[in-house]
């Protein structure tokens, strides 16, 4: 079976030994998204690429406890805003079944082995 | 012109995988033709989600029903009352005289568990699992003081107390806060009685202008849309905003208030999700939704019941029809033929539909509609 495109973030890796998340920054208006958009969403004006990260703040959190095709529970989820302004959903690395911090300052530590997002929650 | 209700119907809400979706239709959908008192229709507009190609068709022609336009409309979790506005919309324009909505999900034959995170979103693929949506803004409402986690369990006690009078819900009983908070775990903070079951069934409501019928119910107002975009400049949690918004609209167009309202039904597919949609709809304000249900101001007796037909916590969930087992159950509320759920009094019910599931914006479409009056 073909595999489908995969909408999930990409990340890049700079030469310091951190980690970013590659999205867009628009033109005009500066908005700003983790992922990539065609046109600013907000202002419908041009978009260049933009690295945002490598810190982040969470914004929310959960652990998914329940089983869903593909993964065994449990994973930690959390909507993390990144330095720089977009927010997005990640995995937080090694947290198992601990629900991460509101408010907690992370790090995105890359993409894991399934293609997920993850951060690292900072000592 | 006004649009109106002539009549209502449905199947009983359950797990009940060995019924067909023709098979639920044909039960909503002749007990509202009777209930209408019609006997044929212009044009059929349908809600479904997870419904196969052509199940509208499917289910229709059995009954007869054939040769008229017929529309299916998915949008989530509001796919039955968008299908509504829509129908009601079309009535307004003078494009039909009689309109059949129908609402129809069969979930129990796909799923064995919680519905599979579409694959092809951002947070779908990364396996944030629709109770896990909920759960993000239930985390947040708990770290900013907004609620308890015994005002989220009030929810699910009230609502799964409320629907001990509604013989078709999918369950009900008396539970103590204490059993909902100590239900399984399956997002945290949200408990097993914290998430609505997943069901199967269908609705159907017949509408048309006004025709001299008294216990016909005007529709006086119906707002959709879908949401704005949703992201770090966002501190409302999910889906707040597009419910304000929404609301609005309908209550604008109604020449009403929140205050004006005897009675909700609203999208309560997780305890959170009732907390934040009252606030949403004004009858708290920010933050308020908690306290609103602990003073028993929501409950059936109080002074404005929300989920009196038990909600989609206790009725159950069948996607695309629940918009539609909302309206009927607000028609039979302010008909005074709800039985043991019966709200006294009821002369303005408001529906409150809200879909979720695609990141990035503040939900796929959120309907809001004023009934009576």
């Amino acid at each position: 079976m073909t595999e489908l495109p995969d909408p999930r973030p990409r990340v890049c890796d700079g030469d310091d030994g951190t980690v970013r998340v590659v999205g867009v920054r628009c033109r005009a208006c500066g908005y700003t998204s983790g992922l990539s958009r065609p046109r600013c969403p907000d202002c419908h004006g041009p978009v260049d690429e933009a690295l945002f990260g490598p810190g982040g703040r969470v914004w929310s959190a959960t652990v998914v406890r329940i089983p869903v095709p593909g993964r065994t529970p449990p994973w930690s989820l959390a909507y993390v805003d990144l330095d720089g302004g977009a927010r997005v959903l990640a995995h937080v690395r090694g947290a198992g079944g601990t629900v991460a911090d509101v408010g907690a300052r992370v790090r995105v530590g890359g993409v894991g082995p399934d293609g997920d997002l993850e951060v690292e929650e900072m000592p | 012109m006004t649009a109106v209700v002539y009549g209502v119907g449905s199947s009983p809400y359950a797990k009940q995988p060995e019924r067909s979706a023709a098979d639920l239709v044909a039960e909503a959908v002749l007990e509202a033709l009777t209930d209408a008192d019609v006997t044929s229709v212009d044009a059929v507009y349908v809600g479904t989600v997870f419904g196969a190609p052509g199940v509208a068709q499917r289910s229709l022609h059995p009954l007869g029903i054939v040769d008229v336009p017929v529309l299916a409309i998915e949008n989530a979790c509001a796919s039955g009352t968008s299908a509504f506005h829509e129908a009601r919309a079309a009535i307004l324009a003078g494009r039909y005289e009689r309109v059949l909505v129908v609402g129809i999900e069969t979930m129990t034959a796909r799923f064995g568990g919680a519905i599979h995170p579409e694959l092809t979103d951002a947070e779908g693929r990364q396996g944030l699992a629709l109770p896990s949506l909920y759960a993000m803004a239930a985390t947040r409402y708990l770290r900013d003081g907004a609620v308890t986690r015994e005002q989220l369990a009030l929810v699910s006690v009230k609502n799964h107390r409320h629907a001990i009078g509604n013989p078709r819900a999918h369950y009900s009983g008396e539970y103590t806060v204490e059993e909902v908070l100590g239900s399984r775990m399956i997002a945290d903070p949200l408990t097993l009685l914290q998430c609505c079951p997943i069901s199967d069934g269908a609705a159907a409501a017949v509408l048309g202008p006004r025709r001299g019928v008294s216990r016909d119910v005007p529709i006086r107002g119906s707002a959709l849309r879908s949401g704005g975009l949703w992201d770090h400049r966002s501190s409302h949690v999910w889906g707040y905003q597009l419910v304000r918004d929404t609301a609005a609209l309908a209550y604008e167009e109604a020449g009403i208030g929140p205050e004006d309202v005897d009675f909700f039904e609203v999208h309560d597919a997780f305890t959170i999700g009732e907390i934040v949609t009252t606030e949403a709809l004004g009858l708290a304000e920010a933050g308020g939704g908690g306290a609103l249900v602990e003073s028993g101001h929501t409950s059936l007796g109080g002074a404005q019941p929300v989920n009196p037909s038990g909600g989609l916590l206790s009725r159950g969930h069948p996607l695309g029809c629940t918009g539609v087992a909302q309206v009927a159950e607000v028609v039979w509320q302010l008909r005074g033929e709800a039985g043991g759920r019966q709200v006294g009094g009821a002369r303005v019910g408001v529906i409150e539909t809200m879909g979720g599931g695609v990141s990035g914006i503040d939900g796929n479409g959120a309907v809001v509609a004023v009934l009576g009056g």
